[in-house]
C-alpha cells in the first residue's frame, strides 16, 4: 500500500517549482522552475492512472483477466510532455534573445516594460 | 461521405494544416503563399459560418473523432470514450468573433508586414493561433481544451516576440509565456484531479457527474486561476499591456480574440461544467474581479505615454465589463433567471462589441506606428492632416469603446449598467466612472496624436490596411445602429446556451 | 428596432432623431451669433497664457494635466505594482489562487 504518497510528492514538486519561480531572478532558473512544476503535474497525471498490482495496458501481451493500469493518463502525459518541450524551447529562445540585447539574465533588470 | 457533418473538425483542421503549408509555398514565391492563405482563410471562414448556421437552425452539433459516424458519441458501454467536439450557440458565436478578427488581421497584414521581416512565419503563426482559437471554442473535451490552450499560447507568444531585433518584443513574449505556461499547468492539474476523481475527460459527462466535493472545488479553483490569468483579469493582467503593446498590430487583434476565447472557456467551465453546483459566491468573485479590472486598468491607462500601451490598458479594462456582466448573471441566475439572462446577454454582446472596437483601435495604432515610426504621445501630433482615414477610424473606435451613443459599445454597456445596478448601485456607478475615465484617456490620446499643427510628414497608410480598418469601423456602426437584430439572432441564443441550454448541451453528447 | 435592457430600452434610431433635433437647435443658435469672425487673420491664432504663438501643439502629455495630476497619487501606487519583473507577476498569480481557493472552498 502506498496510499496517497505519490500525490503528496507531486504536490511537493509543484510547490518547489513555484518557490523557484518566486525566489529566483535569473530567467533560466525561472524556466527551470516551470519545468519542475510541469514534471510534478505530469507525475500527478500518471499517478492518477495507477491501479494496485496493475500491468502494462497492452492487450496482446496481457494474460487473460489481468488488472491493467489506466492507459488514458499515459497518453495525456505524453501529450503534455510534448507541449512542455515546445513551451520550454520557446521560453529559452526568448531568454537567449533577451540576453543578446541586454547582456543580462537578471529578471529585475529586464524591466523595460513596466508601469 | 457527408461533408457537412464533418464541418466542425474541418474548421480546425484546415487552418492547422494550411498554416503549416504556408512556409512551403513561401519558399516558391510570396504571391503563391498569399493565394494559399486567401484560400485557407476563406475556406475556414466558410466552414465556421456553416457550422454557426447549422447550430442556430438545428441546435447543438456534436462531432466524434474516430467514430464510424460523427454522431456516435458514446462507446457501447454508454461512456464517451472518444474525443468529442460540441458546438453550441456560444461556441459558434465565439468562433465567429475569432474568424472575423482573423480575416481582418490577415487583410491588414498583407501590407503591414514587410517581406524581409519574416512575413511568412508571422502569417503561419497567425493561422495556427486561429486554429487554436477555433479548437478552444469547439472542443467538448477538457484535455483538448488544455491542448488548444497551449497551442494558442505558443502561437501567441511567437507572434508577440516576433520582432526579435527589438529588445522590448522578446521581453514581453518571455513574460507572457511564463504566465501562460504556469496558468496552463494549473489547468492541467485541475484536469488531472477531475480525471482522477471521475475517470473521464468529456465536458458533458463530467458536468453530469460533478457533485461539488472538495476535490471538485479545488479543481474549480485551479481552473479559475488558469483562465482568469489568460483572460487578463486584474491582478493577473500584467502580461497583457506588455504583450498588446509590443506585438505587431495584426497579431494584437488575434491576441484580443484569444483573450476572448479564454473568456469563453471560463464561462463554459463556470456554467456548463459547474452549472449544476452553481454558487453565488463564485458569481461575486467574478463581479469583484470585473470591477477591479475595470477601475485599475482605466486608471493605469490615464498616465500612459505610449500610444500602444495606452490602448492596451483600455483593452484590459474592457475585459472587466464582460466579467461584470456575466458575473452578475452567475450571481442571480438561479434565483431570477430573466434578470440573469439580460446580464449575461450584456456581457456576451460586449465581447463582440469590444472585439470590433478595440481591434479597430489597435489597427489604427499600428497604422500610426507604420506611418511615423513613433508611438510616443509626447512626440506625436497633427497626424489628422495627412492620415485622414486613420484619424476617423481611431475616433470611431475610441468613442465606441468609451460607450458614446449611438456606437456599439453603448448598447452592451447599457445592459451591463442596468443589470449591475439592480444587483448593487455601487457596481453601476463604478462601471460608469471607469467609462468616463476611458473617455478622458481616449480624448487625450486622440488630441495628442491626431489634432494640432502638422509636426512631421508621415508616410501614407497602404490601402489594404485601410480596408481592414474600414471593415471593423463599419462593424462598429452597424452593431451600434442595429443592436436589437444582433442581440436577437446571435447574442440571445449564445446567452441562453449557458444556462437554459445546459441540458441540451449535455443531452447532445450523452443522449437521453 | 428597440433593444430591451431589462428595466429600460435603447433605440439608436430614436436617439439619432433626437440628436438631429439638438444639432438643428444648436445650428439655429449659432447662426444668430456675431458675424465678425474672419478666417486666416489674427483671430485664428490660439491664445495660450497671454502669449501669441503660431503652430502651438498641446501634446498628449499636457492635455487634462490637472485631471491626471489629481489621480497621480493613486496611479503611482498602481504603477509600482506593475514592476515588470516576471517573478512578481507569478506572485500575483499565487495570491489570486489563494483568494480563489478561499472563496471556492469556504463560499458554499
Amino acid at each position: 500500500m502506498i496510499g496517497n504518497t505519490p500525490f503528496v510528492v507531486c504536490m511537493i514538486l509543484v510547490a518547489l517549482g513555484l518557490w523557484a519561480l518566486l525566489s529566483r531572478r535569473n530567467l533560466i532558473k525561472i524556466v527551470i522552475g516551470i519545468k519542475i512544476i510541469e514534471n510534478g503535474v505530469n507525475l500527478f497525471l500518471v499517478a492518477t492512472g495507477y491501479v494496485q498490482d496493475g500491468i502494462v495496458p497492452i492487450y496482446t501481451y496481457a494474460p487473460p483477466d489481468a488488472t491493467m493500469v489506466l492507459p488514458t493518463p499515459q497518453a495525456l502525459t505524453l501529450t503534455s510532455i510534448v507541449i512542455g518541450l515546445a513551451t520550454t524551447a520557446l521560453m529559452l529562445a526568448f531568454a537567449v534573445v533577451i540576453h543578446r540585447h541586454k547582456k543580462t539574465l537578471d529578471g529585475r533588470k529586464v524591466t523595460e516594460l513596466s508601469g | 461521405m457527408n461533408l457537412a457533418a464533418h464541418a466542425p473538425i474541418l474548421a480546425i483542421a484546415v487552418p492547422l494544416l494550411g498554416g503549416f503549408a504556408l512556409p512551403l509555398w513561401g519558399k516558391i514565391h510570396p504571391s503563391l503563399r498569399n493565394l494559399w492563405l486567401a484560400l485557407v482563410a476563406s475556406l475556414t471562414a466558410a466552414l465556421t459560418g456553416f457550422v454557426a448556421v447549422q447550430v442556430l437552425t438545428t441546435g447543438v452539433q456534436v462531432y466524434t473523432l474516430g467514430a464510424s459516424s460523427p454522431g456516435e458519441t458514446l462507446s457501447p458501454g454508454g461512456f464517451p470514450i472518444r474525443i468529442v467536439l460540441t458546438v453550441d450557440a456560444l461556441s459558434a458565436f465565439m468562433g465567429a468573433i475569432a474568424t472575423l478578427l482573423a480575416v481582418v488581421a490577415f487583410t491588414y497584414a498583407w501590407r503591414y508586414l514587410e517581406e524581409e521581416e519574416g512575413k511568412t512565419l508571422a502569417l503561419t503563426l497567425g493561422t495556427l493561433l486561429w486554429a487554436g482559437m477555433l479548437g478552444m471554442a469547439f472542443t467538448g473535451d477538457l484535455f483538448n481544451l488544455f491542448v488548444f490552450f497551449e497551442v494558442t499560447s505558443i502561437a501567441a507568444c511567437g507572434l508577440i516576440g516576433y520582432r526579435t531585433w527589438t529588445s522590448r518584443g522578446p521581453e514581453a513574449a518571455f513574460k507572457t509565456m511564463v504566465m501562460y505556461t504556469v496558468g496552463g499547468l494549473f489547468v492541467l492539474l485541475a484536469i488531472a484531479l477531475l480525471y482522477g476523481e471521475y475517470g473521464a475527460l468529456n465536458l458533458a459527462y463530467l458536468a453530469r457527474l460533478i457533485q461539488g466535493t472538495t476535490v471538485d472545488r479545488i479543481a474549480l479553483g485551479l481552473l479559475l486561476g488558469g483562465f482568469l490569468m489568460k483572460v487578463g483579469a486584474v491582478p493577473l493582467h500584467m502580461w497583457a499591456p506588455d504583450a498588446y503593446g509590443e506585438a505587431p498590430a495584426q497579431a494584437v487583434i488575434l491576441l484580443v480574440a484569444n483573450t476572448q476565447t479564454s473568456l469563453y472557456a471560463l464561462f463554459r467551465i463556470l456554467f456548463t461544467l459547474y452549472g449544476g453546483v452553481a454558487d453565488p459566491a463564485i458569481g461575486w468573485l467574478v463581479v469583484g474581479l470585473g470591477m477591479l479590472t475595470l477601475v485599475v486598468a482605466a486608471l493605469m491607462a490615464v498616465v500612459q505615454m505610449d500610444l500602444g500601451r495606452l490602448v492596451a490598458f483600455g483593452a484590459v479594462s474592457q475585459i472587466g465589463y464582460m466579467l461584470l456582466g456575466v458575473g452578475v448573471g452567475l450571481t442571480v441566475i438561479s434565483s431570477q433567471p430573466a434578470f440573469g439572462l439580460v446580464a449575461i446577454q450584456g456581457g456576451i454582446f460586449h465581447m463582440l462589441n469590444d472585439a470590433v472596437a478595440i481591434g479597430l483601435l489597435f489597427l489604427a495604432v499600428g497604422a500610426v506606428e507604420k506611418a511615423t515610426g513613433n508611438r510616443d504621445l509626447g512626440n506625436l501630433g497633427g497626424l489628422g492632416h495627412d492620415l485622414g482615414w486613420t484619424t476617423g477610424f481611431f475616433l470611431v473606435g475610441s468613442l465606441a469603446l468609451a460607450g458614446i451613443p449611438p456606437l456599439n459599445g453603448f448598447a452592451s454597456k447599457l445592459m451591463i449598467y442596468e443589470s449591475s445596478f439592480a444587483l448593487s448601485p455601487i457596481l453601476a456607478a463604478l462601471a460608469i466612472l471607469a467609462s468616463i475615465l476611458l473617455l478622458a484617456v481616449f480624448v487625450r490620446a486622440f488630441q495628442g496624436a491626431f489634432l494640432g499643427p502638422r509636426l512631421a510628414s508621415p508616410k501614407p497608410v497602404p490601402t489594404a490596411m485601410l480596408v481592414a480598418m474600414g471593415v471593423l469601423a463599419l462593424g462598429v456602426l452597424a452593431l451600434g445602429l442595429f443592436p436589437e437584430l444582433v442581440v436577437r439572432h446571435l447574442v440571445e441564443p449564445a446567452a441562453k446556451a449557458l444556462w437554459e441550454g445546459r441540458e441540451a448541451y449535455l443531452r447532445a453528447v450523452l443522449g437521453g | 428596432m428597440t433593444l430591451l435592457t431589462g428595466e429600460g430600452y435603447w433605440s439608436p434610431l430614436l436617439w439619432l432623431a433626437a440628436a438631429a433635433g439638438v444639432v438643428l437647435l444648436s445650428l439655429l443658435i449659432w447662426s444668430r451669433g456675431r458675424k465678425g469672425y474672419n478666417r486666416a487673420t489674427e483671430q485664428d491664432l490660439p491664445f495660450l497664457s497671454g502669449e501669441k504663438r503660431e503652430g502651438v501643439h498641446v501634446g498628449g502629455g499636457h492635455l487634462y494635466w490637472g485631471f491626471v495630476e489629481g489621480l497621480r497619487p493613486y496611479v503611482e501606487r498602481l504603477r509600482l505594482v506593475h514592476s515588470g519583473f516576471v517573478g512578481d507577476y507569478v506572485a500575483w498569480l499565487v495570491v489570486m489562487l489563494a483568494v480563489v481557493f478561499l472563496i471556492v472552498l469556504l463560499g458554499g
